[in-house]
């Protein structure tokens, strides 16, 4: 696609119409390391030609995880915005050492979403654990290659189909694992012990890439 | 520092690399996570397989105008990030978040002689409740049972269950065929971090005893 000097064509407000381009044609974006240096480019001068190009690729995709999950379309949509919006606001402690752009981009999604559904419930905790300065520091050095969504795209397709079909459930659900072995009318034992020896494979295959 | 020697099962880091633990146990699980590089490992390579397949997903429909929308939120500054909080961590305790802390602080009370218990996070819901809970040296908790599941995490010093010693960062889940009397080392003061959907079922009559003025 010619994206270089592509328009916005969604500007249609009273207010003039910024003329923004995409900071990167599709192509370039499009992998980890292109998506890294966007949020890069965010963090160190408000590019906001960059921001567009990361709302492109991951606003829809976040709304799309959030139907998934069951939310409602105007709530997806919402969660989709303020998750780019926190993106926004936090580009500056994005560490490409430490995760890919989507990994970074789906824990934000998640938080999110958790923190909506607590404030649904009224049920919410003393502090915003979000809030809690990070004490998980990186993970080690054998995740290197977890960096890499095309490396664990590929270790996930290397997967019995069983194996694959359980993880993908278990993220594209928030049901318990009793829940999703009912679903599958599997023993919950079966669908652990999957969920166990997919967790174990991945490890070991990025292992082998790291 | 030496790493924990108890781990909690691979499908309850699962559940919190995909966001579905209940507030309560998450937070006993954070705890455990701060104190191990192994967990955060599992964690982190959850959460990449996470970004990975929302990666995969077909896009969905955003609304029209969406993006432009986005950025008129920017422009209207969008709500700064609350600093984040700093109160001062017990140096003999394992890093814990900063909720943890303030609760510590805030809603201590003597429970007993010898222990005292703070909660932490409140609700009715499974998995909402936890609280901490300071037992002196070589005290033990009166033989108990439980009702549902308990998480249980170490966050200074030690206690014995059953033949086991757990010690900082350790991670122990008990349900109710679970019957037991931990006790805290000699040592020193044992402190854990704690999420039970329910109150103990005394299975002594210390327990029957204590359980009242303990209220856990």
């Amino acid at each position: 696609m010619n994206a270089i000097a592509l328009d916005h064509g969604c500007y249609s407000g009273s207010a003039a119409p910024p003329r923004l381009r995409r900071a990167m044609t599709d192509a370039a974006a499009t992998t980890a390391a292109g998506f890294a240096d966007l949020i890069g480019r965010v963090a160190a001068h408000g590019d906001r030609a960059a921001f567009a190009s990361l709302f492109d690729h991951f606003a829809p995709r976040v709304k799309s995880y959030m139907l998934r999950l069951g939310a409602e379309p105007r709530q997806a949509e919402e969660l989709a915005q303020e998750t780019l919006l926190t993106v926004w606001r936090k580009a500056a402690a994005f560490d490409r050492a430490k995760a890919a752009p989507s990994t970074w981009i789906f824990t934000i999604a998640r938080n999110l979403r958790i923190d909506a559904a607590r404030r649904a419930r009224h049920a919410e905790p003393l502090e915003d654990p979000s809030d809690a300065p990070d004490a998980e520091p990186a993970p080690d050095a054998v995740l290197a290659a977890a960096q890499s969504e095309g490396l664990i795209r590929n270790a996930l397709g290397k997967l019995p189909p069983e194996q694959a079909e359980v993880v993908r459930l278990s993220f594209f659900s928030d049901k318990p694992h009793s829940e999703i072995a009912e679903q599958l009318s599997l023993p919950l034992g079966t669908v652990k012990s999957r969920l166990r020896l997919a967790m174990g494979r991945l490890r070991d295959l990025l292992g082998d890439l790291a | 520092m030496t790493h924990p020697n108890h781990h909690p099962s691979e499908a309850l880091v699962l559940d919190h690399a995909r966001g579905v633990l209940e507030p309560g146990r998450d937070l006993v699980l954070r705890a455990h996570l701060a104190a191990c590089p192994a967990c955060r490992a599992a964690v982190a390579l959850a959460e990449a397989v996470g970004g990975a397949l929302v990666d995969e997903l077909a896009p969905a429909d955003m609304a029209e105008g969406a993006l432009a929308r986005a950025l008129a939120a920017i422009d209207a500054g969008a709500p700064p990030t609350p600093p984040a909080a700093s109160a001062p961590h017990p140096p003999d305790w394992i890093l814990v978040p900063a909720d943890v802390l303030h609760a510590a602080r805030r809603n201590r009370r003597l429970a007993a002689p010898g222990v005292w218990v703070a909660n932490v996070t409140g609700g009715g819901r499974v998995g909402a409740r936890s609280y901490l809970l300071g037992v002196a040296k070589g005290m033990a908790v009166p033989r108990h049972s439980h009702v549902g599941w308990e998480f249980v995490v170490v966050l200074k010093g030690a206690f014995t269950d059953r033949g086991l010693t757990y010690g900082p960062g350790d991670f122990a889940e008990s349900d109710e065929a679970v019957e037991h009397e931990p006790r805290a080392h000699p040592g020193g003061e044992c402190v854990c971090l704690i999420a039970a959907d329910n109150r103990l079922a005394p299975r002594s009559l210390m327990a029957r005893v204590f359980q009242p003025f303990v209220g856990i």
